[in-house]
């Protein structure tokens, strides 16, 4: 375990560097000098020549590239293009958003799709809905989600605020309330996609000898579908969390947009509108690297609990 | 009706009508797409059924309009995904050894990274052009088609007919062209449709995230965004072409799953 730990990090860890690496050259170079972004376009070539040596733009990209993952390391991004704020203070209170956000569309997914899956799994018309709703799930973009949820339980029926994002401390209820709509919507695509990996596993282990003697020793439909087949089919939905999380990001990306939330997708979207490079940097490497890391995790637990991955 | 059939049948029916919308869009849209009229943010009259928008223009003659635009992204992007794709998942999947490794880690890389999220960064970086979206498109995508690719041929690998073919004395272009490549042509084909819903999907919520074609093109994912700020005046605005988009994705998705 402990030798396939160290070789998927041996090929993980490159990965991570010429990721950011790449993603550094290219917003880097993509404005042209960032030294006539910064003082704007009459600045006079002597006062762009000295900012460049101030702040080392002339630099070979590999010595720059260096100081900012150096940086990076301990949190330190530079400063935004647009707030001149230090970047590291902009994701501090972003970063904290996006997980909770992320994590109650997990939940929701998650036990939705395997509670309802195990009861209707394979029957009938039932069966056949939930098939339709998982297709429909995967397949409906979050903005048009997010749209409808607005416009029926928002400005129609005016039950649930339209945007924004209350903190904890500001109140719970309130806080939950801002939060029902954007996590039904980030979650619609993880129930349809949860659904199918899940139904493809119950019936995979449903035809198994264990499933059979249950049933057989008088056991209830229910007791056998939740104590027996459940507990054995679970763990591929688990897994995929860790292996899909790259989507999830989208989405977040997206929900956050359509419902204003002040989390890193937004956060993101912001510094591309408003050529902010140094945000979107920031934010598209932690991005990047966030999602590779958990890949890694979830491949690890995937190796630990089969030992046949390993080889 | 099997299950099958079914979504056969509402997948084709689905493309079907979107194609026929844009395919005859400037001949049945009741207005000029771009036209800008005096009735601004007007909710729908029998004159402009699905109202107007921000600048007066008739939302009904923008959708059908911009079914043109995804229809040309949509394929254009599963196709570039494909040429780089079954390449190098054929490869992939035959090769062995060293080669194979190091094939199979860099698919897993970047099967790991979003789309949506690195197609954003490239985009911004390129320009938001119709050839850039397209090709953009086509490089997040191409790992889906290369798993698929590999996985078939991993399994044909190791049948008789490969086999014999080898040892006739086949070279390993003859086998992948002649004795593989049909064999896995339909399973591609499906895949090709998933692709077409998947760039679609992207590329409005590109548009939406407000990299889409430039205006003033009838460009989904922007017109729903657009429309975002009025959605308590005339929520039309923004779900009638989010609901396009929504159909069309739908409609290619259930064209590649009527195939297994």
């Amino acid at each position: 375990m402990m030798g396939y730990a160290l070789k998927r990090l041996a090929w993980v860890l490159p990965n991570i560097v010429v990721l950011t690496f790449l993603l550094f050259a290219t917003t880097s170079g993509w404005l042209g000098s960032p030294a006539a972004m910064m003082l704007g376009t009459d600045a006079s070539p002597a006062a762009i020549a000295e900012l460049n040596r101030r702040f080392g733009f002339d630099d070979p990209i590999l010595v720059q590239y260096l100081r900012w993952a150096g940086g990076a390391l301990v949190g330190d991004f530079g400063r935004s293009f647009s707030t001149q704020q230090p970047v590291g203070a902009m994701i501090a209170p972003a970063f904290p958003v996006t997980i909770e956000l992320a994590l109650w569309a997990i939940l929701l997914a998650g036990v939705s799709a395997i509670v309802l899956n195990s009861l209707v799994v394979a029957r009938g018309a039932i069966g056949a809905l939930s098939t339709g709703i998982s297709i429909i799930g995967v397949t409906i973009p979050n903005f048009m989600l997010g749209a409808t949820l607005i416009t029926v339980f928002s400005v129609w029926l005016g039950w649930l605020p339209t945007t924004g994002w209350v903190p904890w401390a500001e109140g719970a209820g309130l806080h939950l309330k801002h939060l029902i709509l954007p996590v039904l919507t980030l979650s619609a695509f993880y129930f349809g996609s949860f659904s199918m990996v899940y139904r493809a596993e119950y019936r995979a282990v449903e035809r198994q000898l264990f499933v059979r003697v249950a049933a057989a020793k008088g056991l209830s439909e229910s007791a056998v579908s939740f104590r027996h087949v459940m507990p054995s089919a679970v763990l591929p939905v688990v897994t995929y969390i860790g292996l899909t999380l790259g989507q999830l990001v989208g989405g977040a990306v997206v929900t956050e947009t359509v419902f204003s939330i002040p989390g890193l997708g937004r956060l993101f979207v912001t510094a591309i509108g408003s050529y902010d490079y140094p945000t979107m940097l920031a934010v598209g490497s932690i991005i990047l690297v966030g999602v590779m890391v958990t890949n890694l995790l979830a491949d690890l637990a995937l190796a630990a609990m089969n030992p046949q991955i390993r080889l | 009706m099997t299950a099958r059939g079914f979504r056969l049948v509402l997948g084709a029916v689905l493309v079907g009508v979107i194609a026929l919308a844009g395919l005859l869009a400037p001949w049945i849209a009741p207005h000029d797409p771009n036209a800008s009229g005096a009735e601004v943010l007007s909710s729908s009259t029998a004159q402009h059924w699905l109202g107007t928008d921000d600048l007066g223009r008739d939302v009904f003659s923008r959708v059908l309009h911009g079914a043109r635009i995804s229809l040309v992204i949509g394929p254009a992007a599963a196709l570039v995904a494909a040429l780089i794709g079954v390449p190098f998942g054929l490869l992939a999947g035959y090769s062995r050894g060293r080669l194979n490794q190091f094939l199979v880690q860099v698919m897993d890389l970047f099967i790991a990274l979003p789309n949506l999220v690195l197609a954003l960064i490239i985009t911004v970086m390129v320009g938001a052009t119709l050839v850039n979206i397209v090709l953009v498109l086509g490089i997040v995508m191409w790992p889906e088609m290369a798993r698929l690719v590999r996985g078939q041929v991993m399994s044909l690998r190791e049948t008789l007919f490969i086999e014999a073919a080898r040892a006739i004395g086949c070279r390993p272009f003859r086998v992948l062209g002649w004795h593989v490549w049909p064999n896995i042509m339909r399973i591609v084909a499906a895949q090709l449709a998933i692709s077409v819903s998947a760039a679609i999907f992207t590329a409005a919520s590109l548009g939406f995230l407000g990299l889409g074609l430039p205006p003033p093109a009838a460009d989904w994912g922007s017109m729903v965004q657009s429309g975002f700020d009025y959605l308590t005046l005339n929520p039309l605005l923004s779900l009638a072409p989010g609901g396009a988009v929504a159909l069309t994705v739908l409609g290619f998705y259930l064209l590649g799953r009527s195939v297994e």
